[in-house]
């Protein structure tokens, strides 16, 4: 077993060269993803990228073109659904409606032939984990939307499969509960401790409680790593202003120089929207003359009232829309070349006066080249 | 919707009652009528005496008469299972098909042709001269004709012709409503395509199931046209005693008493598939 | 998500059925149609030949008789049905008033009884209150066995229309008679339609009802057939269903466009 650093246990799930059409469409195009075992590991992309495809040719469902995937080294394609090992938490949860929430739970065990006792002893197991006390003898069009999903955890997991796939299962439920349910579900896999595979397109929810992501789109993976690396150093323009709110522009590499105080590249790129050059940080050296994606994202942007040089890239223009949310304000700022920037600020202190900055205000905004990202990914004249 | 409840009621009435008034003209008086005569003494030349008697009823148990209804029974029961056994595979390709309308379509075209010139039609391809056995003698496969017509076979099969499509439609259109991931479902729980389809679909279409068994079992229970055309001396219904009794024999009284048990039978039947169709749902809107 | 269903096993058992149910569906069809091109009487292929279309035209005058009258009885019954059971499921729908349940009750029971008692009920009401039986009877029965239908089907739109359409209609300043034409009629307009096509072709189809409740001179399509059959069928009746056929497929079909552009326009 290959040894991947602390925490890993090895390779639970390879997907390899994974191709898909339905009739014209392309589906999945050569998707390779190796997930580790006992990990959280989250598909996420828009509507129609081909990631619950991915989940359904895992769980079954639909046979690819081309490409192999297997479980603990061995390949399962050629397995018929029910003899996977692993089982489905469906979007609409696909609950038996003439079947109560135990009845449910109990299906699958049912279906092994398993004797009674065990049966009950492990369904109440199961329905204690998932918190459902006191509802197990109700049918799923008794239940709330937030109870059905917790029956459809618990069903798929009673089996111990040792992969749990989860099709978008928060989506059909309301913001609050949400985020309630995201909780409860990282507990649930921090207690059964078997690999989950969640798909999603709501990228906060992939942030918040994965271990890997694997980002999709137009059937293709993007990028994969943490969620760290993912909103932090996104590999191409989309997966940058996918995941979370940021500000990209093409840029072109003018200069680059190593700097020994910060062990990093200094980078400076011309930024024809900006109508001026900014400095930028990254781990290597790049070539002078490649034209990339220069991207700040708006929390990392400093404003401050009136006309102000606050050293290295540095820019002012007006207020040109703020919205106030409570916990921060957000900010659209008509810079002097009139080009819109998107800034953050947090409010941490107690506003007495109502915010600072408003309306039309003169505004100065800068940030520092080690909060700035170059995406390298290559824009050619036309766009 | 806040209004005075007086106008409420007059509206009402207006939308509604020009309906309830010819539904009790033309449906309730007569069922009532037929109701009153078979408890009549029957007439010299058709018609009814008024004086109270049983004598219809007991005239029903007549020996004669009770070998047809259980053949008529026995015939229906034969008929609606061999519908059902035909239409739910057929109904599930259909929902499953890409081609939906396309099927619907073809299943409701024959309705569009007369049923006594399909009838006919039938006549043409069963009788002793006719296609079938026709063909097969032209092709050496038998010497001399078969025997299938006039006979409890042809009754049975043309019936199951005529109902067919009024079990596929029903099914259909609780097949087609059905959730398919739970399919998926249970076969990620482990179930086999069939066991699957067992264990989850039909529970959940049992309604449809329903629909398609009153609507095929009533009418062929009191099926008249079929027997007549193609049935024999051995596959009379209890249809065909009704209209004889009406027709030939003029004794009101006994065939408003078959009458009366016919419509007995059928709305019992309802009654009883429509309760255990609807108990489970019913107890389950209760508890929410 | 379907999809993967509708595009896997095209050869299974179930579509292996549906292709024999359809296949016995239509062989009589297939029978009728061939046989009316058939020179000679009998079930022997004996030429090709136009002779039984020919006579359909030229001297069929008691056919074309009673083709007339089911067409007058069809187009009135369906009307009446039509408009008595939109009426009545308006009413029902959205009133609670004494006599509802009745209502509904009496109304859908024709549905589920076999047409022999329908037929002899109605034969022995109009005897004993001495109405002569023809046209008007059969007129009668049938609105009566269409009604259940039409009363379902519009009753089946109605649920599926939002009544706070007419509150809006109301609040922006319509009468209640501008209500019912310009909102009410128009969105469950699909379903009145179909109500009135389906009573259309019930009233056409029906044998056994109208064979009691009609009277000298009053005889219609299907007993023109059944007298054919009992006393000497002529193939030219084959001919005539087939005409009869393309004729109800033409007529589904511009119906057909008709929904759907209506559809497309709401």
């Amino acid at each position: 077993m290959e040894y991947k650093g602390e925490g890993a246990k090895g390779v639970a799930v390879e997907i390899r060269n994974i191709t898909k059409s339905f009739g014209d469409f392309r589906a999945l195009d050569d998707v390779s993803i190796s997930i580790e075992k006992d990990e959280f590991f989250s598909l996420l992309g828009p509507s129609g990228c081909g990631k619950t495809t991915l989940l359904r040719i895992i769980a079954g469902f639909e046979t690819p073109e081309s490409g192999d995937i297997t479980f603990d080294g061995n390949s399962i394609l050629h397995l018929p659904p029910e003899k996977r090992e692993c089982n489905m938490v469906f979007q609409n949860y696909a609950l038996f409606p003439h079947l109560s929430a135990r009845e449910n739970i109990a299906f699958p065990l049912k279906l092994r032939k398993m004797n009674k006792d065990e049966i009950r002893r492990k369904v109440d197991h199961y329905i204690h984990l998932v918190e459902l006390d006191g509802h197990e003898d109700k049918r799923p069009a008794q239940l709330s939307g937030g109870q059905r999903q917790r029956v459809a955890i618990a069903r798929a997991l009673v089996c111990e499969p040792s992969v749990l796939l989860l099709d978008e299962p928060l989506s059909a439920l309301d913001a609050k509960l949400r985020q309630n349910l995201l909780v409860e579900l990282d507990e649930i896999h921090d207690k059964v401790g078997i690999t989950f595979i969640y798909v999603t397109h709501d990228q906060s929810e992939a942030l918040s409680i994965s271990d890997h992501i694997a980002v999709f789109n137009e059937g293709k993976v993007l990028q994969t790593g943490s969620p760290y690396e993912i909103y932090e150093s996104p590999s191409t323009r989309f997966v940058a202003s996918f995941i979370g709110d940021t500000n990209i522009f093409p840029c072109i590499v003018e200069n680059s120089v190593y700097d020994n105080n910060l062990e990093e590249w200094l980078i400076t790129v011309q930024i024809d929207e900006l109508g001026s050059t900014v400095t930028v940080t990254d781990y290597d050296d790049i070539e002078i003359g490649r034209r990339l994606y220069f991207t700040i994202r708006p929390e990392k942007i400093r404003i401050v009232g009136g006309e102000r040089k606050l050293g290295e890239n540095s820019f002012s223009g007006f207020v040109d829309e703020p919205v106030y949310s409570g916990y921060q304000s957000k900010f659209f700022v008509k810079l002097d070349n009139c080009t819109f920037i998107k800034v953050l600020k947090g409010h941490t202190t107690y506003l007495d006066d109502g915010p600072e900055i408003e309306w039309k205000d003169r505004v100065s905004v800068s940030w520092r080249a080690v909060d700035g990202y170059l995406v390298k990914e290559e824009w050619s004249e036309k766009r | 919707m806040k209004r005075d409840k007086k106008r409420i009621n007059v509206r009402a009435y207006l939308y509604s009652l020009p309906m309830g008034i010819w539904v009790t003209l033309f449906f309730a008086i007569p069922i009532a009528i037929i109701l009153i005569y078979s408890f009549l003494e029957k007439g010299l030349y058709g018609g009814v005496e008024w004086r109270a008697s049983l004598a219809a009823y007991k005239a029903i148990l007549n020996p004669n008469f009770l070998i047809v209804i259980w053949r008529t029974v026995y015939i229906s029961v034969i008929a609606t299972a061999i519908c059902l056994l035909l239409s739910f595979p057929a109904s599930y390709a259909m929902a499953r098909s890409r081609h939906q309308t396309l099927f619907l379509f073809l299943i409701i075209i024959p309705f569009w042709t007369n049923s006594l010139i399909r009838v006919y039609a039938w006549i043409n391809l069963l009788s002793t001269e006719g296609l079938i056995n026709n063909v097969l003698i032209k092709l050496g496969i038998i010497s001399e004709p078969i025997p299938m017509i006039y006979n409890l076979f042809s009754v049975i099969l043309v019936l199951v012709y005529m109902y067919l499509p009024f079990a596929i439609l029903p099914l259909f259109t609780a097949i087609d409503r059905f959730d398919f991931s739970l399919l998926d479902a249970a076969r990620d729980l482990g179930c086999g395509r069939l066991r699957a389809i067992i264990l989850v679909m039909f529970p959940a279409i049992r309604s449809g199931f329903f629909n398609a068994l009153i609507f095929t079992l009533i009418p062929i229970f009191g099926a008249y046209t079929v027997p007549l055309l193609v049935g024999g001396m051995g596959s009379t219904m209890v249809g065909n005693i009704i209209v004889d009794q009406v027709q030939k024999t003029r004794n009101w009284p006994l065939a408003s008493a078959f009458s009366v048990i016919l419509t007995l039978i059928s709305m019992i039947g309802v009654m009883a598939m429509l309760g255990s169709g609807k108990k489970k749902e019913e107890m389950n809107e209760k508890l929410l | 998500m379907r999809s993967y269903y509708k595009e896997k096993r095209s050869f299974s058992f179930s579509n292996l059925c549906l292709f024999f149910v359809l296949l016995f569906l239509f062989l009589p069809l297939i029978v009728v149609i061939v046989y009316s091109f058939n020179s000679g009487r009998a079930m022997v292929w004996q030429g090709f030949s136009l002779n039984w279309y020919r006579e359909l035209f030229t001297s069929s005058v008691g056919l074309w008789k009673a083709l007339w009258n089911s067409i007058i009885i069809a187009i009135t019954s369906s009307i009446t049905a039509t408009i008595l059971g939109t009426a009545a499921s308006i009413g029902i729908k959205w009133y609670r008033f004494k006599g509802r349940t009745y209502i509904t009750v009496a109304t859908y029971l024709p549905m589920i009884l076999p047409d022999v008692i329908i037929g002899i009920s109605m034969l022995i009401f109009f005897s004993s209150v001495n109405l002569p039986l023809g046209m008007f009877t059969i007129y009668a029965s049938h609105t009566t066995f269409n009604l259940p239908f039409t009363f379902l089907l519009v009753s089946s739109r109605l649920d599926e229309f939002d009544y706070s359409t007419i509150e809006a209609a109301r609040d922006l300043g319509a009468r209640e008679y501008d209500t019912m034409v310009r909102v009410v009629i128009p969105s469950i307009f699909p379903g009145i339609l179909s109500a009135f096509l389906m009573a259309l072709t019930m009233s056409i189809e029906d044998f056994v009802i109208t064979f009691f409740v009609s009277g000298p001179g009053s005889t219609t399509l299907p007993l023109y057939v059944y007298s054919s059959i009992r006393y000497g069928v002529s193939p030219v009746i084959n001919a005539l269903s087939l005409i009869l056929i393309l004729l109800s497929m033409a007529i589904a079909f511009t119906f057909r466009r008709f929904l759907k552009s209506f559809a497309a326009s709401a």
